[in-house]
């Protein structure tokens, strides 16, 4: 319950920071991704399953703000919470680098996926634009990433089960 | 036994996300407009709304301040600029009272009041839209103030878009740069219509414009406004910065720019009172 509660707080500062804040300071006329970034930093820390959840969840919430079939983004960021918290158990490296590279090409796939699906459903986004907002949006997360790892750290550990879970 | 059951697990809760999602877009994309998900986005919407007007509020200085930096290269300039910028939005936020009469100053200096009696209520963009593959911007007056679904949103310089989603206190408008948004559009001089779509930020395109049309560079594009259009008719769009001619086509393309600066909206009218001129 507490869990799911910090998560919520933490989405909703994203979507409505992204929205206000980021929505003036852009890099080359792209916002960042904080949802996609959010969910990647919380599956590298707590593993695929609360990956692929805060992912569903988070993706739901910014895709109610869209004016788009809702769904896209949460199937976007499901898999990559689960992808992301799958990837981390391979890798063994402390780099505190690693965060960072993490965000920055995960934004990239995820929202070249995302780009994709609405391509699917008939929303073109012009493939150029559309990697060139892929390639931004993950450079812009991975500068922003040691600014938010450790907010998003301490709410994952205050909020964490007290259970120990060995994925 | 509990270690060897946890992946199966959580590919399930994977699996079962990944169903609710494809659903979720399914019924959707099949409910259009009326779907339960669309009460559901209302309900969002207002919820963060109300978060970024008490969030822009505060931190619209900020970001001017940090735009400020990214833009100007020397540091004298650069200071000169923030201040008059800081100067600027301290001014407005304190003469809010003040806000119609502004309005109506760059409407009068548009001859858009004068030329096409538009009336309506003035707001504050409070937000602009979460996702790069979308334009459109949440304004601070919604279905309380007598915003609707689909009024058209102009600024002293010319037109912004229309509202697609209304809250008691809070509005999304989609700007007419949205790949989505369509204009009917009419060319100053010859009077030559054409459609007007978005370009993902960049110039809009006019198309349908016959061959023999004479198109004249920096040209001013006005609203159409055909009958039942969602825009009255001769709101200031753009002007003419291209005109592409394939040897072939039976249409010619144009390249408009639009006469609003969409980087940096602040101040909006809701045309809720329509034209009466």
């Amino acid at each position: 319950m507490r869990r799911a509660l910090g998560w919520t707080v933490v989405v909703l500062t994203a979507l409505v920071l992204q929205s206000t804040v980021f929505a003036q300071i852009k890099l080359g006329g792209t916002k960042p991704e904080l949802v996609y970034l959010v969910t990647i930093v919380l599956a590298f820390l707590e593993g695929p399953a609360s990956g692929a959840v805060a992912g569903f969840g988070g993706g739901m919430a910014q895709d109610f703000l869209l004016n788009q079939p809702k769904g896209i983004t949460a199937l976007t960021l499901t898999l990559l919470g689960y992808g992301v918290g799958l990837l981390r158990q391979y890798v063994v490296t402390p780099s505190p680098i690693l965060p960072v590279v993490l965000v920055g090409a995960s934004t990239t796939v995820g929202v070249l996926f995302y780009g994709v699906v609405r391509f699917l459903l008939g929303f073109n986004p012009g493939a150029l634009y559309l990697i060139k907002v892929a390639v931004l949006a993950g450079v812009y997360n991975a500068i922003l990433t040691p600014l938010l790892f450790p907010p998003i750290r301490r709410v994952a550990k205050a909020t964490r089960a007290n259970k120990v879970f060995r994925w | 036994m509990a270690l060897r059951s946890r992946p199966r697990n959580t590919r399930l809760v994977v699996i079962s996300l990944v169903m609710m999602s494809l659903l979720t877009i399914t019924l959707d994309y099949r409910g259009g407009q009326s779907g339960p998900f669309e009460v559901a986005g209302r309900a969002t919407v207002a919820v963060v709304g109300a978060l970024q007007n008490g969030v822009s509020k505060v931190v619209r200085p900020i970001g001017a301040f940090f735009s400020g930096i990214a833009h100007v290269a020397s540091l004298q300039s650069e200071n000169n600029k923030l201040k008059r910028q800081v100067a600027d939005l301290q001014r407005r936020t304190a003469e809010r009272v003040s806000l119609e009469r502004e309005n109506q100053r760059l409407l009068a200096l548009a001859h858009l009041e004068q030329t096409l009696q538009l009336h309506g209520v003035t707001a504050t963009v409070i937000g602009e839209s979460v996702g790069n593959f979308e334009w459109s911007i949440t304004i601070n007056r919604g279905s309380s103030s007598g915003v609707k679904v689909d009024t058209p949103v102009v600024t002293g310089n010319g037109l912004v878009g229309h509202v697609i989603e209304v809250t008691p206190t809070t509005s999304k408008v989609q700007l007419i740069i949205d790949p989505s948004s369509a204009v009917a559009a009419r060319l100053s001089s010859s009077g030559e219509t054409g459609l007007l779509t978005g370009q993902r930020g960049k110039d809009l395109t006019m198309d349908l414009i016959s061959v023999g049309a004479k198109v004249f560079p920096n040209e001013p594009v006005v609203t159409s406004g055909y009958q039942g259009g969602l825009y009255p008719p001769d709101i200031p769009v753009g002007f003419v910065s291209h005109v592409y001619q394939a040897p072939n086509d039976l249409t010619k393309l144009i390249s408009v720019r639009p006469a609003v600066d969409f980087s940096s909206l602040e101040f909006v009218l809701v045309v809720t009172g329509g034209s009466s001129g």
